[in-house]
């Protein structure tokens, strides 16, 4: 049955669950990266903010080299860093194409990412309440983690969805190493078979993944800021 | 007992090196409740700052107990850090806990026991009169009930001294009374030595046995709060103490006199009782008094009568009945 509106190869990568494999495998590719980069990015983020010269610790030098290579990593399209990066992905997943190479490559491009996301988060704390910590003898450690990171959480949980939905963005560019997911159906069945309705669904499903990834973390970072909202709440229970 | 001697604190910068500190040498007694009063820029904040070392003195030495804290290993002066609470003009609350978590904070630091903790929490919270709001956060709690919070996670730890840098400067005039009365009472009850930061003489008044009065980086003056409140050697001292407006404009009439009660007096009506029985009507330039406990605080500037005679019998009428006073100007 052919309807006016669908192509027949768009209704047959719907039947075959090509479409529906496509989105799992979208999403997977951008969860996995972007958790792996934040492992590594957020003590990146934390080192930034701590060797700074207003941190606990500051280290100019230091600072200024690790902001360097951060920015220039930074500075490089995805498209260009994913070329030039492919021995790494090699070297490390043993393939330099398929899925797992590109998270290799989605890794590397947000990990820089996500560190001045951590950073500029950390650096929101009151710098007063950071002195009544050290007022009290926190260690720099017992101020990272009791002070930095539970009072940054709102913060940092917004930065985190942000970061997502540029992996997401950037996990688009996977056909060019066969990475999969839905920006290679896009190009694979779409583009290349001048299937517009193609390229249309998956660019739509795509808008739907990013608004769901936004639209559930914004909520997850309201709920846990105490700073505001929770007060009027209360207020009106206990009347 | 704390001691700083000879503090000195330089920030370098681009401009030229800006002295925040020069050569200041203070004692601060076990049980005194010391003020430190100056206009802004005078360096008040760097000088707390340097007591628990946040900030370091470019030279000089903290003495805290006897031992040189300005020599001391890091880990040791995390310790000693413990042992010295520290309260904000901002509060400095942790805005993601509630304000039980708040107060467990440093009991968390040194890895209290979690009952011992808990416990100790709501002591505190009673002690400060805030028990109710123990699961509330900050963001839902007054100014007032915020700074109670911060002062009670500064006494967790049972500290030897508190910190108070500009504690009450952004409560509304009620607020600071209460919480300045709070203060006297740990003070009194709890036996800990409070420094506190201020550029209100009205604090300093209210609360502080001995006062130090800093200008340009260096001390004007210190001693005890009625000597230094009856008797201003230095002229910034003279300013604080009373108002610019009343030293600068010129009144007619004769001197000016300025009466001090400093609570050694009960709370009469002085100068109705001195029109009635000397039928002199003087003329009130100032006043700043409060009744405490039926006595009286504060000061008042009145002017004398130009007749050198009738200007006598009033201030032997003031000797008489034991009020302090000085001649201004």
């Amino acid at each position: 049955m052919q309807t006016l509106l669908l192509s027949k190869e768009l209704l047959e990568l719907i039947r075959d669950n090509t479409l529906l494999w496509g989105v799992f495998e979208t999403i997977y590719l951008t969860l996995i990266s972007t958790a792996v980069a934040y492992l590594l990015g957020l003590p990146l983020g934390i080192l930034l903010c701590v060797t700074d010269r207003e941190g606990l610790r500051p280290l100019p030098v230091f600072h200024r080299i690790l902001g360097f290579c951060v920015n220039i990593l930074r500075s490089i399209p995805f498209l260009i860093l994913m070329v030039a990066f492919l021995p790494v992905a090699k070297f490390l997943v043993g393939k330099s194409y398929g899925p797992a190479a590109m998270i290799v490559m989605l890794v590397i491009a947000a990990t820089p990412y996500i560190a001045r996301m951590v950073e500029s988060s950390v650096k929101e704390v009151e710098s007063g309440v950071v002195e009544a910590a050290r007022a009290m003898g926190a260690s720099d450690m017992q101020i990272v983690l009791k002070v930095y990171l539970p009072e940054a959480k709102p913060s940092l949980i917004v930065g985190a969805v942000i970061s997502t939905v540029t992996v997401l963005g950037y996990s688009a560019m996977a056909s060019t190493i066969n990475g999969g997911g839905l920006g290679q159906i896009a190009i694979f069945y779409g583009y290349n078979n001048f299937k517009d309705d193609v390229i249309w669904v998956c660019v739509l499903l795509t808008v739907i993944i990013v608004q769901i990834i936004q639209e559930l973390g914004m909520l997850v970072a309201r709920k846990t800021d105490k700073r505001v909202r929770t007060g009027r709440k209360r207020k009106c229970k206990s009347k | 007992m704390i001691e700083l001697r000879h503090l000195t604190k330089e920030y370098p910068s681009r401009a030229g090196t800006l002295t925040a500190l020069s050569d200041v040498s203070l004692t601060i007694e076990d049980g005194a409740v010391y003020g430190v009063i100056g206009l802004s820029g005078a360096g008040k904040s760097t000088l707390v700052r340097c007591i628990n070392l946040l900030e370091r003195p470019t030279s000089g030495q903290v003495f805290i107990d006897g031992e040189d804290l300005t020599a001391a290993k890091k880990k040791r002066l995390l310790k000693v850090r413990q042992s010295i609470g520290m309260i904000f003009q901002s509060f400095n609350l942790l805005e993601q806990r509630t304000v039980e978590q708040n107060v467990r904070f440093p009991l968390e630091l040194v890895h209290a026991p979690k009952q011992e903790a808990a416990a100790r929490a709501a002591e505190l919270l009673s002690l400060v009169g805030i028990a109710d709001k123990a699961k509330a956060y900050p963001a839902q709690l007054s100014g007032g009930q915020k700074q109670r919070v911060a002062i009670a996670r500064a006494l967790a730890l049972r500290p030897k001294y508190l910190l108070c840098d500009e504690a009450t400067s952004a409560l509304d005039p009620n607020t600071t009374d209460a919480i300045l009365e709070l203060l006297k009472q740990i003070n009194r009850d709890l036996g800990v030595t409070i420094i506190v930061i201020t550029h209100e003489m009205k604090v300093v008044e209210r609360v502080c046995t001995d006062v130090a009065v800093l200008s340009e980086s260096k001390i004007a003056e210190a001693g005890k709060v009625e000597k230094v409140f009856s008797d201003p050697q230095s002229e910034i001292a003279r300013e604080l103490i009373i108002p610019e407006l009343i030293r600068t404009v010129k009144f007619s009439g004769g001197s000016k006199l300025r009466l001090i009660f400093d609570g050694s007096t009960s709370d009469m009506p002085i100068i109705s009782a001195l029109a009635l029985e000397l039928h002199e009507a003087v003329n009130i330039l100032y006043a700043d008094t409060k009744n405490i406990d039926g006595k009286a605080f504060g000061h008042m500037v009145i002017t004398l009568p130009e007749d050198p005679a009738r200007a006598d019998a009033v201030v032997r009428y003031l000797a008489a009945r034991h009020i302090s006073y000085k001649e201004e100007i």
